[in-house]
C-alpha cells in the first residue's frame, strides 16, 4: 500500500492543525489533527507511521499489516450523541463538508418557521407555519453515474435509518423524510421495508433530473417551501442530512468509530468497460491513481480525471488524495476539438465556476469570447460559490443566447441544470449555436444521455403516505 | 428571461410567452413567463409568432392545461380560466363620452408586433396611447411616449385657478431689411442695400494667426448651386441697442440676409466630425430649419482656410468664427446707427412666470468635448464672439440662461458634429422648444440650463450630477433634456436623465436616435424621448440641419412631458425605429387640440447630391 496523504481541510472552515508529527506512529482512529476555527477533527484512517507534516496534509506510511480494529473515540459524557458526533469528525459527506457537529447542535422543536420570500413562494399563504419539524435525508445521488449513496441503502439499510434516528434525537426533530429519486426501485423496496415500523419516517420521491440534492431543492420538494439563497434548512424548521453522513452518525454512536473511512464511485474509461465501481469504506487519503487501479486501470487515451460528479466535481490528477467528501472519481473520454472557434459560456450555480467552464473550454481547444451567468445563479456575497435562486426550475435563458449571439459565438458550453439546459435548447440551437453541456464528456464515457432537451416530468407519482 | 410581479404589472398588456418549459396543470405565474422586452428581436428572427396570443394579465393565475416548452407563446388552447382584458376595445373608446374626470385607458394594440411593427389605432379623441421609437437603448428596449393627450389636457384644466402670470421681462426685435448684399469702400446700409467694404477680408485673415485664408462670397438666391466647403456655422445678424443687455431690451436684426462660416484646414480637411456639408448649397441645405438659411435669403459666405491640423482643435475652428465675426461687426456698428424709418417689422417677446402651474425646465445639452467642439456662452452682442465664455473653459457645468437670453443670440456655435443633428447659433435664435413653452399658458417655464458635454465619462457625471442637483432646487415639477449630436453626448444625456429622473421629476428627452443615432446607454428614467430625425432612413444624411429640433419635435415633447407629470402611464417604445410612430402621435395631437401641425419637408425635397446618391439614398 502506499503512503496515505492526509488533508487538513476536508471540510467548510479553516484549515486543522497538526497534532502529530514526523516519526509519530499512528493507529486507525488515532486523532492527528484538531479544527483551528470552524472545522472537524481528523484521524489517521491507516496504522503506519508519520512520514511528513507538510502546511496542508499529513503523510503517513503505512503499516504492511492493516488490522480492522480502531482506537474508539472518546467523550466525557458517554450519553451525549451529539459530543459524540464532533468529536468522530464526521463532516457532510454529500460533498459540502460542513461539520455535522455543527449542523446538528440545533434544537428544531423550538425553531420557528422563519419569514418566506412570498415572491418565491406565491401559492404559500403570508402567514404559513410548518407544523413539524424534519430530518431530510439526501439519498438523492443527483450527480449522474455515482452509485455508492444508493448501494448503501440497498445494503446497510438499517445503519442509515439508525443514523437517521440519532439526527431526530439530537435536533428533537419529530419527522425525517427520505427523498430519493423515484427510478431507484430495488433501493426504495428495501428502505419501505426498512421504515415500515417507524411512524416519523416517509419517503418522498423525486424526478429523474438534475439538481434534486441541492440542499435548498430537497427542502423545497418534500416540503413545498422555497428557501432564498441566504436561508439555511432551519428556516424550514429542517436540518438536510445525506445518507452517508447519517450511517456515520451511527457508527460513531454505536461504535464509537471515527470519520476515517469514504464509499465512493469509480467510473469511466476504465479496462473492463464503463460500469460504476462501488467502493464503500475505502480509507481516507488514498490516492486517486490506487483507487483507478482498483477499478481496473485507465483504457488508453483519456481526457480528464475528475473528482467529485461530472457537474460539481473539478479536475484532479493520479497523486491526489480521497477526503472525506470525495464522492466519485471519473476518467474521461477525450474531449472534442473545437480548433479555436469562439465559445460562449453560460455559467450556472448547478454546474462549474466560471474557472471551471474556461478549464473545460480550453481543454476543447475553444476561444472563450462572451461570458454569462444564468439569471439565478446568486452570489450571496462577491466571491462565494454561486446559489441557485429556484434549483431546477429555470428563470428562461433566451437572452443569454442572444448575447452570445452578438457576441459572435460559435459554441457555447452551458453548466445547467436539466430545466435551464431545456430552454437553452428551445432557442439556441435555432439562432445557429452550437450547444455542449459541460458533462458531455463523462455523460459519453458513461453511457448517460446527454443534457440537453427535457424529455422527463418533473412532477412524480408519491407513495401512498409516503410509505 | 422570467419576469417580477412588478415587471408583469407593467407589461400587463403585452404577450405571454413561456420563459421556459412548464408542465401542464401549474397555475401560471410571472416566474413562467419571459421578459416581452426581448420580442422584438425573436419575432425579427422568426423564433417567436405571437399570432393569438393572450396577453401577460390574462393568463396570470390561469391554469396551463398540457405541457409546453419554452417560447411557447400562451394561447387560449392552451390555457384554462384566462381572464378578461381590463383594456377596452378600440371602438369602445370612440364612443366614450369625453368627460374630463375619465381615466384614460391605453387602447390595445390591434395587431401586436407583426413583422416588427407595432400597429397601433387610435380612437378619435381620447383614450390615445402613443410611442415614439428610439432606437435601441442599452441594448435592449427603447424607452418611448404614450401620451394621452386628452386626459392630459382635462388633468391641466382641472387645476386649481391659478394665480395671474407675472411679467418678468420683454425682447424686442426691431427687423431691417435688407435685399441686396454688396461690396463697397465701406461697409454700410443704404435703403435695404448692405455694403461691405472691400479688403476687410486682409483684416481677418491678419487677426488670427491660425487664419491662412479667408475669402467673401455673397450668394443670392440665383447663386445656390455653388460649390461650398463644410457649413460651420449659420448666424444671424444681430446687435443690441444702446446700453441694453443680450436677453432683454431691443435687438436689432437684418431680414434677408445671414452669415455663413464655412471652411477647410491648409490641407483641405473639412472641418467637421460625423461628416460634413460640403458640396452646391442648394444640395446640402435643408431650408427653413431653425439654425438654417430660409430659401430666398441672400448669405454672407466665408470660406476661411486654418492651419493645417488645426481643424480638429479648440483653436482652429474658433479662429474661422472669430475671422468671420470682424465682418459681422462691422456690419453690426451700422446697423446700431440705422434710422428707425428703415424698421419693418417688431416683435416682441415676453417671459412670463406662471404660478400655479406646472413649473418646467429646459436643460439643452451642448457639445464641450474640445478639439472642434466648444460653443460660446453669452457673447456681448447676439451670437458675437467678444465676451462669450468658452463652455469648455467652463468645465461644461450647467449655466442658466433666460429663455429670452436664448432667443437673443446667448449660444455662439463653434460646434462641428455631423451637419444633419448640429444645432448652428441660428437654431438657438429661433430655438422652437423655448418659444413653445414660453408660450404656452398651461406651463411655467422658469428657465433653460446650458450644459455642456464634456469628453471624459467621469466628467460628464460630474455636470449631470450638477444638472441634477440644480433640478432638485428648483423644485420643477418636469423636464426636458435636448441635445445636438449623437453617440458620445448620449453618455450623459442618458445620465441627465437619470439625475433628474431620480429626485422623482418627470423627464422627456429629445434628440436625433432613429436608426444612427440609436442610443447607446439607458436608465429606467428614460421613459419619455422625442426622436427629431427627419431623414427618410433615419440617419446623419450631412444635410444642414436636417435632423435639429423642429416645432412638431416642440409640440410633441411639450405634450408628453405634460402627460408625465400628469401622471399618464408610458408605453414602451418598438425595438427598431419606426417613422409611422411620429406621424400617428402627431395625427393624434392634431385630433385632440383641434390645430394642424404641419410636418417639415426632409432632405428628399431637395436636389439629389453627389455624395447622398453614392452614401446614403
Amino acid at each position: 500500500m502506499e503512503n496515505v496523504q492526509i488533508l487538513l481541510r476536508q471540510h467548510v472552515g479553516a484549515p486543522c492543525a497538526a497534532i502529530v508529527k514526523a516519526g509519530d506512529e499512528v493507529k486507525k482512529g488515532t486523532k492527528i489533527a484538531t479544527p483551528t476555527g470552524l472545522g472537524a477533527n481528523i484521524f489517521s484512517s491507516v496504522y503506519g507511521v508519520v512520514e511528513e507534516v507538510l502546511e496542508d496534509r499529513i503523510i503517513i506510511k503505512p503499516d504492511e499489516e492493516q488490522k480492522e480494529e480502531f482506537v474508539p473515540i472518546e467523550v466525557e459524557d458517554e450519553n451525549d450523541k451529539l459530543a459524540m458526533v464532533k468529536e468522530a469528525g464526521i463532516v457532510g459527506m454529500g460533498g459540502a463538508g460542513f461539520p455535522t457537529g455543527i449542523k446538528l447542535g440545533i434544537n428544531l422543536a423550538e425553531t420557528e418557521t422563519a419569514e418566506l420570500d412570498p415572491e418565491i413562494n406565491p401559492e404559500l399563504p403570508a402567514d404559513f407555519k410548518l407544523e413539524h419539524s424534519y430530518i431530510l435525508i439526501n439519498a438523492a445521488e443527483c450527480e449522474p453515474g455515482l452509485e455508492h449513496n444508493i448501494r448503501q441503502i440497498e445494503e446497510q439499510c438499517d445503519k442509515v435509518v439508525r443514523g437517521v434516528k440519532y439526527c431526530m434525537e439530537i435536533t428533537h426533530a419529530d419527522k425525517a423524510i427520505f427523498a430519493i429519486k423515484k427510478k431507484n426501485d430495488k433501493a426504495i423496496e428495501i428502505l419501505r421495508k426498512g421504515i415500515a415500523g417507524e411512524d416519523a419516517i416517509s419517503i418522498h420521491l423525486l424526478p429523474d433530473i438534475y439538481p434534486m440534492g441541492e440542499e435548498r431543492a430537497v427542502v423545497r420538494e418534500c416540503l413545498g417551501v422555497n428557501l432564498t439563497t441566504m436561508q439555511l434548512p432551519s428556516a424550514a424548521r429542517s436540518v438536510v442530512v445525506n445518507l452517508e453522513t447519517a450511517a456515520k452518525i451511527a457508527e460513531a454512536i454505536d461504535e464509537k468509530k471515527p470519520c476515517i473511512t469514504k464509499n465512493l464511485t469509480v467510473r469511466g474509461k476504465i479496462n473492463g468497460g464503463n460500469e460504476a465501481h462501488v467502493f464503500m469504506d475505502v480509507p481516507v487519503g488514498v490516492s486517486v491513481g490506487e483507487l483507478i487501479e482498483r477499478a481496473g486501470g485507465i483504457d488508453g487515451v483519456y481526457g480528464e480525471i475528475i473528482m467529485g460528479g461530472a457537474f460539481t466535481g473539478k479536475s484532479t490528477d493520479l497523486d491526489a488524495p480521497i477526503t472525506k467528501t470525495t464522492g466519485g472519481i471519473l476518467v474521461t473520454i477525450e474531449f472534442p476539438d473545437l480548433h479555436g472557434a469562439n465559445v460562449g459560456l453560460l455559467v450556472c450555480a448547478c454546474g462549474g465556476s466560471e474557472e471551471r467552464m474556461r478549464e473545460i473550454a480550453e481543454k476543447m481547444n475553444g476561444k472563450v469570447v462572451s461570458v454569462c451567468r444564468c439569471k439565478q445563479a446568486i452570489e450571496n456575497k462577491p466571491g462565494a460559490p454561486l446559489k441557485c435562486l429556484r434549483p431546477g426550475n429555470c428563470p428562461g435563458q433566451v437572452k443569454n443566447n442572444m448575447q452570445f449571439k452578438k457576441d459572435k459565438c460559435e459554441y457555447i458550453i452551458i453548466g445547467n441544470c436539466s430545466d435551464c439546459s431545456n430552454t437553452v435548447m428551445a432557442s439556441g440551437p435555432k439562432m445557429g449555436l452550437k450547444v455542449f453541456h459541460q458533462t458531455d464528456h463523462v455523460m459519453r464515457t458513461v453511457g448517460h444521455a446527454l443534457y440537453r432537451t427535457l424529455r422527463v416530468s418533473k412532477q412524480v407519482d408519491q407513495l401512498p403516505n409516503g410509505k | 428571461m422570467s419576469i417580477t410581479a412588478e415587471t408583469a404589472k407593467a407589461h400587463a398588456h403585452d404577450p405571454a410567452v413561456l420563459c421556459c418549459r412548464a408542465e401542464g396543470g401549474i397555475t401560471i405565474e410571472p416566474a413562467n413567463l419571459e421578459d416581452p422586452a426581448i420580442f422584438d428581436d425573436l419575432v425579427d428572427s422568426g423564433l417567436l409568432n405571437l399570432d393569438g396570443c393572450l396577453t401577460i394579465e390574462e393568463v396570470l393565475g390561469a391554469k396551463l392545461t398540457k405541457t409546453c416548452d419554452s417560447l411557447c407563446p400562451l394561447t387560449a388552447d392552451v390555457v384554462e380560466g384566462a381572464k378578461v382584458p381590463s383594456a377596452p376595445a378600440v371602438e369602445a373608446a370612440e364612443e366614450a363620452p369625453a368627460a374630463p374626470a375619465a381615466p384614460a385607458a391605453p387602447a390595445a394594440p390591434a395587431a401586436p408586433m407583426a413583422g416588427g411593427v407595432l400597429k397601433i389605432h387610435i380612437g378619435e379623441g381620447k383614450d390615445i396611447d402613443l410611442e415614439i421609437p428610439v432606437g435601441a437603448l442599452g441594448g435592449g428596449s427603447a424607452a418611448a411616449e404614450a401620451p394621452a393627450v386628452a386626459a392630459a389636457a382635462a388633468a391641466s384644466a382641472a387645476e386649481a385657478p391659478a394665480a395671474e402670470p407675472k411679467l418678468i421681462r420683454s425682447l424686442t426685435r426691431k427687423h431691417f431689411n435688407i435685399t441686396e448684399v454688396k461690396r463697397g469702400p465701406e461697409t454700410k446700409i443704404e435703403g435695404t442695400t448692405l455694403y461691405i467694404r472691400e479688403g476687410i477680408e486682409k483684416e481677418c485673415i491678419d487677426s488670427q494667426k491660425l487664419v491662412y485664408d479667408l475669402k467673401i462670397d455673397i450668394i443670392t438666391p440665383e447663386l445656390y448651386h455653388t460649390y461650398s466647403e463644410t457649413i460651420m456655422d449659420v448666424q444671424p445678424i444681430a446687435t443690441k441697442e444702446g446700453e441694453d443687455e443680450l436677453g432683454s431690451g431691443v435687438t436689432r436684426v437684418l431680414d434677408g440676409v445671414v452669415m455663413m462660416v464655412t471652411g477647410t484646414d491648409a490641407n483641405g480637411v473639412q472641418i467637421g466630425e460625423f461628416g460634413s456639408s460640403e458640396g452646391y448649397l442648394d444640395e446640402n441645405i435643408m431650408w427653413g430649419r431653425p439654425g438654417a438659411p430660409e430659401k430666398g435669403e441672400i448669405f454672407i459666405k466665408t470660406q476661411v482656410t486654418v492651419k493645417e491640423g488645426t481643424n480638429m482643435e479648440r483653436p482652429g475652428p474658433l479662429a474661422a468664427h472669430t475671422a468671420s465675426d470682424i465682418i459681422t461687426q462691422e456690419i453690426r456698428e451700422c446697423l446700431k446707427k440705422l434710422d428707425e424709418s428703415l424698421v419693418v417689422d417688431t416683435e416682441q417677446f415676453d417671459q412670463y412666470r406662471r404660478p400655479g402651474k406646472k413649473k418646467v425646465v429646459i436643460v439643452k445639452e451642448i457639445m464641450g468635448q474640445g478639439a472642434m467642439h466648444d460653443n460660446l456662452i453669452l457673447p456681448v452682442e447676439p451670437v458675437g464672439i467678444l465676451g462669450g465664455k468658452p463652455n469648455v473653459d467652463l468645465g461644461n457645468v450647467p449655466v442658466a440662461v433666460s429663455p429670452l437670453e436664448v432667443l437673443d443670440g446667448c449660444i455662439h456655435a463653434l460646434t462641428c458634429i455631423g451637419p444633419a443633428s448640429k444645432e448652428m447659433s441660428r437654431h438657438y435664435w429661433r430655438e422652437p422648444l423655448v418659444l413653445e413653452a414660453l408660450h404656452d399658458e398651461e406651463v411655467d417655464l422658469c428657465g433653460v440650463i446650458f450644459v455642456g458635454s464634456p469628453q471624459i465619462n467621469a466628467e460628464k457625471f460630474y455636470v449631470s450630477r450638477r444638472v441634477g442637483q440644480i433640478c432638485e432646487m428648483l423644485d420643477v415639477d418636469g423636464a426636458f433634456v435636448t441635445t445636438e449630436g449623437f453617440g458620445n453626448n448620449h453618455i450623459d444625456f442618458a445620465s441627465h436623465h437619470e439625475q433628474i429622473g431620480m429626485r422623482g421629476i418627470p423627464v422627456v428627452g429629445m434628440s436625433f436616435c432613429a436608426v444612427q443615432g440609436a442610443l447607446v446607454v439607458g436608465n429606467k428614467y428614460m421613459t419619455h424621448m422625442v426622436d427629431n430625425n427627419k431623414s427618410e432612413s433615419g440617419i446623419e444624411n450631412e444635410v444642414l440641419a436636417c435632423n435639429t429640433l423642429c416645432p412638431e419635435d416642440a409640440v410633441r415633447a411639450l405634450q408628453m412631458l405634460k402627460n408625465a407629470m400628469g401622471g399618464e402611464d408610458v408605453k414602451a417604445a418598438e425595438k427598431k425605429w419606426n417613422p409611422n410612430v411620429k406621424s400617428s402621435n402627431v395625427e393624434a395631437i392634431e385630433s385632440v387640440t383641434g390645430k394642424g401641425l404641419k410636418l417639415v419637408e426632409n432632405e428628399q425635397s431637395l436636389p439629389m447630391s453627389q455624395k447622398r446618391k453614392e452614401k446614403y439614398d
